[in-house]
């Protein structure tokens, strides 16, 4: 047998393998990647438009009022560009297990002595690689067109930022599969998420303008972090903690238990699958 | 422990949601193995016959893995299925889904690649692998192309050559000549009689009894789960003796098999369609002593005899007397 027991190494290589795999067959699509940055500024655009629509010129100073910036571009452009990332981090894994399940790829991958978060932890970062390509592109291009300056503030920690709130984002994400793989179904789960998702993190406003029940809802999620982190190291905005740092741990504290969340719960839901009509039923 | 697959006693039952027009539903306990207990030897190729539905598919998915057993044990090549699930998968080489279990957007290439590094071949030994594979399934000139682009056949070999990737001493085929044409099933029933040699233990499911008949060492027939028959060829056709299955040609009502089944020593009649009408197969327990009553049977409910022959016993003929239909039948609707 030339099948070798599971090393650090090989187990690597497999969140290589994979990432690469799903790369390769991205780029079998080359139109799905151009579009990847076009939404994002379109996205954003209709917020933007609306702004000047109604608060005509003082719309700036408007959104200072409540936001602490007058620079609702760039606000409401990292509003999009963060929430890029996080969609995609539900779309790519919910995706993959759904793609896999229907065409029948999942059982393959359940009959190999790999565990499945390795895949998962290739298809997390293919899906890094593509979101933060598409993000950054996005900002850059949005911040072009619509005429702000995107290197204003601290790029390196709004970068931080970004890297800190990744973990958690796909330990939910796979908790999120978890669902995909029991109910058998990923659109609607999506579409669904999608909206919840961007009203929590506050992609186009702050979340102090929600009532208190809310906003404490908002605050256990982590992507609300992430994108309140990188508005505030790029435009000079405050901190829920004031400080950069604590901000920073709170996302730290959310990378340490969000990714155990999303194990357990996902290993349970294969389980509970396994025990009933098995991976291959879709 | 001798058997590179032992099973004991090993039973399954799910739920399963059965639907009712647009949005009743209700669910219902499905029994999809009974009980089954069962060894495959080192180094035989060993049949698993049994209509669709009959519970083959979830013993090998037991044995894979993929599926949990409600009761029973089962070790794979000396794994305990649920104890020591890695081992079992890495000691196992599948083809279980046919060519749905494979990447349409990569190239074959790709896909044994990728596979390979599921089963932690380093780089270099899976770019190996993949070569050594697509040579032997002849597929070598289309490795670059995306499997999209395969034939059905082609896929189905790639397929193939997926479950050799990990070079297991057990390997699981699951009807691995399904859409293959003659020469290509041919080849690949050559390549799996190369592998045997070599020492690899082989399970292998196939609707095709002639292809049991002469690649298998010994076969086990399954049905509602439970295990019906097991052993070599010539033990299976010998615990049926050669003059006790007649086949009669001609035209067969189904009052006419209703007539013959109710005679005391039929032990099974099945009725499928021929070149010149309708077939009816007969196993009796008592030789052809009973053979004017079946004839005057058929006869007084309006069937039309045009040929009686004893035949010898093939496998089929064991499958129908075990089974009570042919292999061939559908049994979805059960």
């Amino acid at each position: 047998m030339t099948a070798t027991s599971p090393t650090l190494k090989s187990n690597l290589s497999i969140v290589l393998a994979s990432a690469r795999m799903r790369l390769a067959t991205i780029s079998r699509y080359p139109g799905q990647l151009l579009m990847d940055i076009f939404i994002p500024i379109v996205f954003a655009a209709m917020p933007i438009l609306l702004g000047r629509a109604t608060a005509g010129p003082d719309a700036g100073e408007n959104f200072a009022q409540n936001t602490g910036t007058s620079n609702y571009v760039a606000y409401m452009l990292i509003g999009s560009a963060a929430f890029t990332i996080v969609t995609y981090a539900f779309w790519h894994i919910a995706y993959w297990l759904r793609w896999e399940q229907e065409t029948g790829t999942l059982e393959a991958l359940y009959l190999s002595p790999t565990h499945r978060v390795w895949v998962a932890g290739g298809t997390a970062l293919y899906s890094c690689l593509r979101s933060l390509f598409s993000a950054s592109a996005a900002f850059l291009i949005g911040s072009k067109i619509l005429g702000v300056n995107p290197f204003e503030g601290g790029v390196g920690l709004a970068f931080l930022f970004i890297l800190s709130g990744l973990i958690p984002i796909y330990g939910l994400a796979l908790l999120f599969g978890a669902l995909v793989i029991k109910v058998k179904e990923a659109n609607a789960l999506i579409n669904l998420m999608q909206w919840g998702v961007s009203f929590l993190m506050g992609i186009f406003f702050p979340i102090a303008m929600f009532p208190p029940l809310l906003r404490a809802i908002a605050l256990l999620f982590p992507p609300t972090w992430m994108t309140n982190g990188v508005r505030s190291a790029l435009l000079g905005l405050t901190y829920f903690f004031q400080e950069w740092y604590l901000d920073l741990a709170v996302l730290w504290a959310f990378a340490l238990i969000a990714p155990l969340l999303g194990y357990w719960v996902f290993t349970r839901a294969e389980t509970s699958i396994r025990r009933n009509e098995g991976v291959g039923q879709f | 422990m001798t058997g590179t697959v032992r099973v004991e006693n090993l039973s399954k039952t799910y739920q399963v949601r059965q639907r009712k027009g647009l949005f009743k539903s209700f669910r219902s306990t499905v029994e999809a193995l009974k009980g089954v207990t069962l060894e495959v030897r080192p180094g035989e190729i060993f049949g698993l016959l049994g209509p669709n539905g009959a519970g083959k598919t979830t013993l090998i998915k037991i044995l894979t893995t993929l599926l949990l057993p409600s009761s029973g044990e089962a070790w794979v090549n000396g794994f305990h299925v649920q104890r020591q699930e890695n081992q079992v998968r890495a000691s196992v080489g599948c083809m279980l889904m046919g060519e749905r279990g494979l990447y349409w957007k990569l190239t074959g290439r790709e896909n044994l690649e990728y596979f390979g590094a599921l089963y932690h071949l380093s780089p270099q030994d899976r770019r190996q692998r993949a070569l050594e594979i697509l040579e032997r399934i002849q597929l070598g000139e289309i490795a670059d192309r995306t499997v999209e682009t395969y034939s059905s056949g082609q896929k189905m070999k790639l397929a193939f050559g997926k479950a050799l990737i990990n070079d297991a001493p057990l390997l699981v085929l699951d009807e691995p000549t399904n859409t293959l044409d003659v020469p290509s099933a041919s080849e690949l029933r050559a390549v799996v009689r190369d592998l045997h040699a070599q020492g690899k233990t082989i399970i292998y499911t196939t609707h095709i009894m002639s292809e049991a008949e002469t690649l298998c060492d010994r076969v086990a027939i399954i049905d509602h789960g439970q295990l019906l028959a097991l052993g070599s060829i010539e033990e299976l056709k010998d615990s049926l003796r050669r003059d006790q299955v007649t086949r009669i040609e001609g035209v067969i009502p189904s009052r006419a098999v209703a007539a013959v089944k109710r005679l005391p020593t039929v032990q099974q009649a099945t009725r499928t369609s021929a070149d010149s009408g309708d077939l009816l197969t007969i196993v009796t327990s008592d030789g052809h002593e009973f053979l004017p009553q079946i004839i005057e049977a058929l006869t007084q409910t309006g069937a039309t005899i045009k040929k009686i022959a004893p035949e010898e016993v093939t496998l089929e003929d064991v499958f129908i007397a075990k089974t009570g239909r042919t292999l061939a039948e559908d049994t979805r609707e059960r």
